[in-house]
C-alpha cells in the first residue's frame, strides 16, 4: 500500500514536471498554428536542433550549458525564419495536401541531416551545473534538478511569450493576422512579416525546450517524432492556437503519461492474478497518441481553442 | 453490368497514354523472361506492391482530397491475419487473404466513422494517431509476436501453390502482377462510378457537394474502407513474400508516409499517379540505398534527399509529376 502512495506521488511531481516541459514544447506548434493554419511536422526536429545546439556548444564554448539557452533562442530564432522563407512562403499558395507534405519533407531533411552529421547513438550531457543534483521531497520521492529548472524556466518563457502576444504591439498585430488575416491586412499589418514572426517565436521557443530537453533526455537524430506527437495532443486538448491551452493541456498530458506506472504499481499492490505480467507502463506514450485522438473526435476545438 | 463494362472501358484515355501503358504492360509481362539480377527483381516486386498501395491511397487521398497518413496499419492488419492463421491454423494464403482483408475493412469503418469528422490537418494527424497506437499495442502483444514479430516456416515442396511459397521470384511477380491488373482494372471502373463522381465533388467543395444531396460522410468512409481492402490485400501477400513480418517493418509511419508520397510525387487523382510515382520512387530507393548504403558515413543520404525531393515538389508542383504532364498537354491544345 505504501508503495502505492509513493508511486502515486512520484507520478505526480514528476508528471507536473514534464508536462510543462511539453507544453513549451507545444507552445511554439501553437504559435504557428494560430497565426497561419498551418502544421508543423518538423516541430521536433526543431527541439532535436535545439538539444543539440547546447550539447555542441557548451564544451565549446566552455560554459555551462544552462548559459547556451540565449544562443538556442537565436538558433531557433534563425531556423524558424529560414524555414518560413525558403520552404513555407511557397506552400501557402499550394492546396492543404502541399502543406502537410512540405513541412513532412522538411521533417525527413532535418532528421536525416543530423542523422549525416552527428551520427545515430543517443547523447546526453554528462556535467554541469544542474546534471546529477536532486533533492528529496518526501520518502522516496527525490526532485530533479534538471528537471525542476526546465520547469521553471518553462513558466517563465510562458510568461514572455504571453506578455509579448497580449502586452505589446507587435503580439497585438499577430492576433489580429491570426484572427482575420485580410482584415489585418487592410488595417496595414503586414501579415507577411507576422507569419515570419510566429515561425521565429515558434522555432526559438521549441529550441529553447530542447536546449533544457538535454540535460536529463539523450538527444538522436529520430529523437523528434514523439515530441512531435505530444506536441500534437497537446496542441489538440488545448486548443488550436491557444497559448493559455497549451499551458494546461500540457501538464495535464505529463500527468496522464505517468498514470501507466501507477497502474502497475496498484495492479502489484492488489496483487491480481493474471494482469501481473501486462506491464502497461510500456505503453506510455500511447496513450498520447490515443488521447490525440479521443479528443479530436470529441471536441475538436479542445479546451481553449478558437479555431475550428 | 454497367459497372463492369466500365471498368474495362479504357477508350476516354488519351491515345498517347494508352499506347504508353500498352508498352509498360508488355514490359511488365516479359520482364521475368528478359535478362535481368536478382536485385532487379526484388525492386520490380516492390515497385509493383507499392503501385498497389498507392492506387488503394488515391482512392481515398487523391480522389477524395483526405491526407490520410496511417495506411501502414492495415498493410499490419493484413499482413499479420496472413502470419497467424498460417503458424497458428495452417490456413493457406488464398483462405486468408479475404478474412485480413474482412478484418481490415471492418476495422477501418471501426476507425473511419469517427475519424471524417475531422477535415485537413486534423484528419491526417489522426490517422498517424491511430495508426501509431496500433502499432505499439502489437509491439508488446505477445501473442503476435511482440517487436520481433512472426515467422513463417517454410513448408516442404515447393513451389506451393496454396500457401504461396516459391523458391523463384518470378512466380511472386506473376501473383502480385495479376493483383495488379485487378487493381488497376478496379480502379477504372471506380474512375466512372458514382463513388468516384461523388468523391471528387466532395474534394472540390464539400459544402457544395453536401447541398447537391451527397452524403459526405458515409462516401468518405466507403472510400476508405476500399483504399483499405487494397492496402490489406498487399499487406497479406507481403506476409508470404518475405517471410517474416515486424511492426517496425508493416506498421511503421514511415511506410504509410511513403504510401501517400508515391502517389502524390506522381500526381494525387489520377489513375497513372500513384503508378508513375512508384516507378519513379522505388527504383530510385532501393539503387539509391544500396548504393549509399554501402559507405561509410552516408546514412540517411537517401532519406535526406526524398525530404528535399519532398518540399520540392510540394513547394513547385503539388500536382506532382501527372500534373506537369497535364500542364504541358494544356499548353499544346491551346
Amino acid at each position: 500500500m505504501e508503495a502505492l502512495a509513493v508511486q502515486i506521488l512520484k507520478s505526480l511531481v514528476s508528471g507536473l514536471l514534464m508536462g510543462l516541459v511539453f507544453a513549451l514544447v507545444a507552445l511554439g506548434l501553437t504559435v504557428i498554428f494560430g497565426v497561419m493554419d498551418i502544421v508543423n511536422f518538423a516541430h521536433g526536429e526543431f527541439l532535436m536542433i535545439g538539444m543539440y545546439t547546447t550539447l555542441l556548444t557548451s564544451p565549446l564554448l566552455g560554459v555551462d550549458p544552462v548559459l547556451t539557452l540565449p544562443l538556442c533562442v537565436l538558433v531557433g530564432a534563425v531556423l524558424g525564419l529560414l524555414c518560413y522563407h525558403g520552404l513555407i512562403r511557397f506552400l501557402l499558395r499550394g492546396p492543404m495536401i502541399a502543406q502537410l507534405f512540405g513541412t513532412f519533407g522538411l521533417m525527413l531533411f532535418l532528421r536525416n541531416m543530423a542523422l549525416l552529421v552527428m551520427g545515430s547513438e543517443p547523447r546526453i550531457i554528462h556535467a554541469g551545473w544542474l546534471v546529477g543534483k536532486s533533492f528529496a521531497v518526501g520518502p522516496n520521492v527525490v526532485l530533479e534538478s534538471t528537471k525542476l529548472a526546465a520547469a521553471v524556466l518553462s513558466v517563465v518563457s510562458f510568461l514572455v511569450i504571453w506578455w509579448l502576444i497580449n502586452r505589446t504591439k507587435v503580439g497585438r498585430a499577430l492576433t489580429a493576422t491570426s484572427l482575420d488575416a485580410e482584415g489585418a491586412r487592410y488595417m496595414g499589418i503586414s501579415t507577411e512579416r507576422m507569419n515570419a514572426l510566429a515561425w521565429a517565436v515558434g522555432g526559438a521557443s521549441v529550441a529553447v525546450a530542447g536546449g533544457l530537453l538535454v540535460n536529463f533526455w539523450p538527444v538522436e537524430p529520430g529523437v523528434g517524432l514523439l515530441f512531435t506527437m505530444i506536441a500534437f495532443a497537446t496542441v489538440a486538448l488545448g486548443g488550436f492556437g491557444s497559448v493559455r491551452g497549451a499551458f494546461v493541456a500540457g501538464i495535464i498530458i505529463g500527468l496522464i503519461v505517468n498514470v501507466p506506472p501507477v497502474w502497475d504499481a496498484l495492479l502489484r499492490t492488489i496483487d491480481a492474478v493474471g494482469l501481473k505480467n501486462l506491464e502497461i507502463h510500456s505503453l506510455k506514450y500511447t496513450m498520447v497518441y490515443a488521447i490525440y485522438f479521443l479528443i479530436m473526435v470529441i471536441r475538436p476545438q479542445g479546451l481553449f481553442g478558437w479555431k475550428q | 453490368m454497367e459497372a463492369i463494362r466500365n471498368a474495362f472501358d479504357f477508350t476516354d484515355l488519351p491515345r498517347g497514354e494508352m499506347i504508353i501503358a500498352a508498352l509498360a504492360l508488355l514490359f511488365l509481362l516479359l520482364f521475368p523472361v528478359l535478362p535481368h539480377s536478382s536485385f532487379a527483381m526484388a525492386t520490380m516486386i516492390q515497385f509493383l506492391m507499392f503501385s498497389l498501395y498507392g492506387m488503394g491511397w488515391n482512392l481515398i487521398g487523391g480522389y477524395g482530397g483526405q491526407v490520410d497518413l496511417g495506411k501502414a496499419q492495415y498493410v499490419g492488419i493484413g499482413a499479420y491475419t496472413t502470419a497467424l492463421l498460417m503458424i497458428r491454423l495452417d490456413v493457406p494464403f488464398w483462405y486468408s487473404l479475404p478474412v485480413g482483408l474482412a478484418l481490415a475493412v471492418i476495422w477501418s469503418f471501426i476507425i473511419g466513422y469517427p475519424l471524417f469528422r475531422l477535415k485537413g490537418h486534423y484528419f491526417a494527424i489522426a490517422t498517424i494517431a491511430t495508426s501509431l497506437v496500433l502499432k505499439d499495442i502489437f509491439e508488446v502483444w505477445n501473442f503476435v509476436g511482440g517487436a520481433r514479430g512472426l515467422e513463417i516456416p517454410l513448408k516442404g515442396n515447393l513451389p506451393n501453390w496454396l500457401y504461396l511459397q516459391f523458391k523463384q521470384d518470378y512466380y511472386y511477380f506473376y501473383v502480385l502482377l495479376a493483383m495488379f491488373l485487378v487493381g488497376l482494372i478496379y480502379v477504372n471502373g471506380f474512375r466512372h462510378s458514382r463513388l468516384g463522381f461523388q468523391l471528387r465533388a466532395i474534394k472540390d467543395n464539400e459544402n457544395v457537394a453536401r447541398s447537391l444531396g451527397i452524403d459526405a460522410h458515409w462516401c468518405k468512409i466507403k472510400a476508405y474502407a476500399t483504399a483499405t481492402a487494397f492496402v490489406a490485400a498487399v499487406g497479406s501477400f507481403h506476409a508470404c513474400y518475405n517471410f517474416n513480418i515486424e511492426p517496425e517493418d508493416v506498421m511503421s509511419l514511415d511506410l504509410s508516409v511513403l504510401i501517400a508520397l508515391m502517389a502524390m510525387l506522381g500526381g494525387a487523382g489520377s489513375m497513372w499517379g500513384p503508378i508513375i510515382g512508384a516507378a519513379i520512387l522505388v527504383p530510385m530507393k532501393s539503387y539509391l540505398g544500396d548504393w549509399l548504403g554501402g559507405k561509410a558515413g552516408m546514412a540517411g543520404m537517401d532519406l535526406l534527399l526524398y525530404g528535399a525531393i519532398i518540399m520540392f515538389i510540394a513547394a513547385v508542383q503539388p500536382r506532382g509529376v501527372y500534373g506537369i504532364v497535364e500542364a504541358l498537354r494544356a499548353r499544346r491544345r491551346r
